[in-house]
């Protein structure tokens, strides 16, 4: 029942953590075109537009912000694995059911508790950019960071019950994906 | 009489430890020196009573982030420009600097002679931020530039770095106006990446050795003609300070608003001459018609800002109308006497 | 209290080895200190509300818009196998010769630094493609592994290296703030452009040198490093003519290399503009090899993504972390011990390199720069040293670090994509000259700094 519960969880939180993501990468292309036209309208045309120059550094704080969940779940941030690599997988899950719990979570809700007041504020005057001629969403670049707490704490309850299942189950192979 | 004494001088004396942060790296020259000296002037007024803290951009908070972090109550005070604060009310710029505005004499004559300050106070009350005038950069030169501008033709495709209205104003001119942080100024303008940037004055100017990378120095005023800093406080740690201690503040910022405006009076044209003479800086002015058609652009630029927002159609008529009134005074009087003397 | 900022840094460095994430692991000890040192009153809370504005700084931040740009343009180049035409294009120049295959993957490595910074990646490519070919071909796998690493580390500092980048980053404001410190009216500056500059000379010496250590190898155990067979050569050539080979494999890259780095060093864009430049022509590079099929632009925009993510989460870790520290006056107690020190500048720069070098083995690049640098840059800048020479002897340090048994970083990316029958031990074994060679380099760096700062010089005056 429990066991079930816990897998109910983990595939409906990777879901929405694979879609974002996906959804999400294609910002870097986006970022690459959109910079290079920056380049050949600037030299070549002699063009330019403030609002053009945000809306890559707008893209570059969703790809980072908004990755960072999706990150956690392919495991890709680094770790020091020195001794890791060399624990047995209960000592591996042990270590993440207990960094979830007392390093990811209290950051995040405190990130978001912190941070809420700032958001609002922003919301609250629809505040735009300081340069003449930038993008006037300035609120919602700021609230990519109560959406990174939000985000990296569903994929951080993920983890830890993926981990608890592992240690119950003792076999990573039988769930697919994330942390090992 | 003795014993009411002693029991006062018993009492602890209560003392109030500030945060002060701001744009600027700590210690930075004319800017930065500003609050350095704000704070030893309310340490010793108070005789300790009220100690300040300062921090540099990015030492607690970021450059562009101080004005949250007093609206927060993150710390109590700061020092930084208003312009900065354009997104988050699109009047703020006139309490900093306005192309082809007040010079600085006139400014701090509106703000605390003709009604200034009160409508710059209603401005940041809904933020539960206090501003005070906090120094003042004089009337800032028109920039560097790689290359002569001799008609109103050669600011098209001009790439320049130039924040808030000056740059709206250039844009229509048909220049690029291009934001960059205060670290690649240098090496953009150097490299070729911009073709033209401004920065304060000759004294700060000299300091960022902006001679090594562009050939001309344009002393034109235009955008920033005396551009007022601000020092901005915490509403409620200032209500929690007893009546004296709030005097202090109020008079140690006005000493410095003073003592800034002085130093770069003082040292502008000393930093000018080492320009010119020790590394053989050509200083140019922009043409008359150059000049014309900016301001021509600059009021169309304010005409839209007025349409846009209420607020900034108050404050600017009363910015204008003393502004106006001014103008005919200085035109009876300085005018011809800068041309006599 | 500044002893607990000590403390809580000694206690990071040992919660960072259990093996969680390092940027949760870094944000989640401050957080844990700030809340004990709160409830004793030994830490002011409202320093944690400066968190927003740091998080939305790093946001906003230009300078390192560069990083998913050369990110993305670096994982294009891998994914479209232009990496593995280059080593193959190399082999049947350089293979007829005792040692050509050694050399082949130092300069492969050379120009894959040369066109991204991410040392992992570099050292899995390299490992993925050029060791099991030297090893079929009779190579000695420790002379091999050894080889591998260390031309794997060279994207850390040949330019455009995205460790450079960051490091500009934070050496421009330290620069600044040393020099107001001293009461320098005439700051000069630093930026990213400039470390990409004096990088240049002291990598092409580190590849001359890893050059010459292979010759030197083959002259002395020739039978170690055996010559290609007319066999394998026509294997890998497949009927092609050499020359075409040769051209379709080599010119391409190097031509976007020249674009890239030519822009930035000889000014006519900035570092991101030439990022972005450099990922369109990665991008289009691959397109017409016909490499660019939807599924390898979406496993490169993927892997973009995460490492983005990954090297700015840590950032943001860091910069929790450095807030707390501030918060508990430890940039004080840093400050007092170095003024303290005896040994004047010399003394100082030996302790910081000795202490970055032992933090390299649990700490990558980005944590370094992040924590560490801002510490103790500034303190060093005052003492008068050279930001440029500081932050290249700083990268090629790092650079040692991570191949240092038994915690190196390359050691372990290596051992994670080589064959079982590679022992651990010879990898170990491997990377010792590499290492030698790379303390000679700083060493011939702290006494000819020249070799940094000249052409910086020459290029911008
Ligand atoms: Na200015
Ligand atoms: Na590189």
């Amino acid at each position: 029942m429990f066991t079930q519960w816990l897998t109910l969880t983990i595939s409906a939180i990777d879901k929405f953590t694979e879609h974002t993501g996906k959804l999400i990468a294609w910002l870097t292309l986006a970022m690459v075109l959109l910079s290079f036209a920056i380049v050949v309208l600037r030299y070549g045309f002699n063009l330019g537009w403030v609002a053009m120059q945000e809306s890559v550094l707008y893209f570059h704080g969703m790809v980072f912000m908004l990755g960072a969940a999706y990150t956690l779940k392919a495991d890709g941030h680094v770790r020091v694995d020195i001794f890791y690599h060399k624990f047995s997988l209960k000592q591996q899950a042990l270590v993440n059911i207990f960094g979830g719990i007392f390093m990811l979570l209290p950051v995040c809700i405190s990130i978001f508790i912190i941070s809420f007041d700032y958001v609002m504020t922003s919301w609250r005057i629809m505040e735009q950019s300081a340069e003449a001629g930038g993008l006037p969403f300035v609120y919602i670049n700021k609230s990519l960071i109560l959406l990174l707490a939000v985000t990296l704490t569903l994929q951080g309850i993920a983890e830890i019950c993926r981990n608890i299942l592992r240690l119950n189950i003792g076999d990573a192979n039988s769930i697919a994906g994330g942390q090992r | 009489k003795d014993q009411a004494t002693a029991s006062i001088s018993a009492q602890p004396v209560k003392t109030f430890q500030w945060k002060l942060v701001t744009s600027w790296p700590k210690n930075f020259p004319g800017l930065g020196l500003g609050p350095e000296k704000f704070a030893q002037y309310v340490n010793e007024m108070s005789a300790g009573r009220l100690t300040i803290k300062v921090y540099g951009a990015g030492e607690l908070v970021p450059g562009f982030e101080v004005f949250d972090a007093i609206s927060q109550g993150t710390v109590q005070m700061g020092h930084s420009g208003a312009y900065y604060w354009k997104g988050k009310m699109p009047a703020a710029p006139i309490f900093s600097a306005i192309p082809f505005g007040m010079t600085a004499t006139e400014f701090n004559a509106w703000l605390h002679y003709g009604g200034g300050l009160a409508l710059w106070q209603e401005l940041y009350k809904p933020f539960g931020v206090v501003p005070m005038a906090g120094g003042n950069s004089g009337a800032q030169f028109a920039g560097w530039f790689k290359k002569e501008i001799n008609s109103i033709d050669d600011l098209k495709g001009l790439k320049m770095r130039i924040p808030g209205l000056g740059g709206e104003v250039l844009k229509r001119a048909g220049a690029i106006p291009v934001t960059l942080t205060g670290g690649e100024i240098f090496s953009s303008l150097q490299s070729g990446a911009i073709d033209a940037s401004e920065w304060v004055g000759p004294y700060n100017d000299l300091a960022f050795g902006f001679y090594q990378a562009a050939d001309y120095y344009y002393s034109s005023v235009w955008h920033e003609t005396g551009t007022n800093l601000e020092f901005i406080i915490n509403e409620k740690a200032l209500n929690e300070l007893p009546k004296d201690l709030q005097k202090i503040v109020e008079v140690a910022a006005k000493a410095v608003n003073e003592d800034m405006l002085d130093e770069y009076n003082a040292r502008n044209n000393q930093a000018l001459q080492t320009l010119i003479n020790q590394h053989q800086v050509q200083v140019r002015e922009f043409p008359k018609d150059v000049l014309v058609a900016l301001k021509g652009y600059t009021q169309e630029v304010i005409a839209e800002q007025v349409a846009a927002d209420p607020t900034f159609a108050k404050i600017w008529q009363s910015y204008s109308e003393f502004l106006q009134s001014m103008r005919q005074y200085n035109d009876l009087t300085l005018k011809a006497y800068f041309e006599n003397r | 209290m500044e002893y607990l900022a000590l403390l809580m840094f000694v206690v990071v460095c040992g919660v960072l080895l259990l093996g969680y994430p390092v940027a949760l692991t870094l944000a989640g000890t401050a957080l844990l200190f700030a809340g004990v040192g709160s409830v004793f009153g030994i830490f002011e809370p409202s320093f944690l509300n400066a968190l927003p504005s740091r998080i939305y700084g790093v946001i906003n931040n230009q300078t390192l818009l560069a990083v998913p740009l050369f990110v993305f343009m670096g994982a294009m180049l891998e994914r479209s196998k232009i990496a593995e035409n280059l080593l193959n294009a190399m082999s049947i120049l350089l293979g007829r010769f005792r040692g050509g295959l050694g050399i082949s993957v130092t300069l492969v490595g050379m120009l894959l630094a040369a066109s991204t910074g991410i040392v992992g990646a570099t050292v899995v490519t390299m490992g993925l493609l050029s060791l099991p070919t030297m090893l079929k071909r009779g190579y000695n796998p420790q002379f091999s592994t050894g080889i591998i690493c260390a031309t794997g580390t060279l994207g850390q500092i040949i330019p455009p290296s995205i460790a450079l980048v960051l490091l500009g980053d934070v050496l421009s404001s330290a620069y600044q703030k040393a020099q107001l410190q001293m009461g320098l009216f005439n700051p000069e500056t630093v930026s990213v452009g400039d470390l990409f500059a004096g990088a240049v000379i002291p990598g092409l010496v580190l590849v001359a040198l890893y050059t010459t250590y292979c010759l030197l190898y083959a002259m002395f155990k020739p039978e170690q490093v055996p010559s290609l067979t007319q066999a394998d050569i026509n294997q890998i050539q497949q009927g092609r003519s050499k020359l075409s080979l040769m051209f379709s494999a080599l010119v391409p890259p190097l031509l976007l290399i020249l674009v890239v780095l030519g822009a930035i060093l000889l000014g006519f864009a900035t570092p991101t503009e030439a990022a972005g430049v450099g990922a369109m022509g990665a991008t289009l590079l691959a397109l017409y090899q016909g490499a660019l099929s939807r599924e390898n632009l979406t496993a490169v925009m993927d892997s973009t993504v995460k490492i983005t993510a990954m090297v700015f989460l840590i950032l943001i870790g860091a910069s929790l972390f450095s807030l707390v520290f501030r918060g508990f006056g430890g940039e004080e107690l840093v400050q007092g011990f170095f003024h303290q020190m005896p040994g004047g500048v010399i003394g100082a720069t030996l302790v910081v390199m000795l202490v970055i070098f032992l933090l390299g083995f649990i700490l990558d690049f980005i944590e370094i720069t992040f924590v560490v640098v801002p510490i103790v840059a500034p303190i060093l800048l005052a003492m008068g040293l050279d930001p440029i020479w500081l932050g290249i002897m700083i990268a090629i340090n790092l650079q040692t670090s991570f191949l240092t048994p038994p915690f190196g970083f390359a050691l372990f990316y290596l051992r994670g994509v080589a064959d079982k029958s590679v022992k651990t031990s010879s990898i170990y074994r491997g990377v010792v000259p590499f290492i030698i060679i790379q303390l000679l380099l700083l060493l011939a760096l702290a006494q000819w700094p020249r070799l940094v700062t000249w052409l910086p010089e020459m290029i911008y005056g």
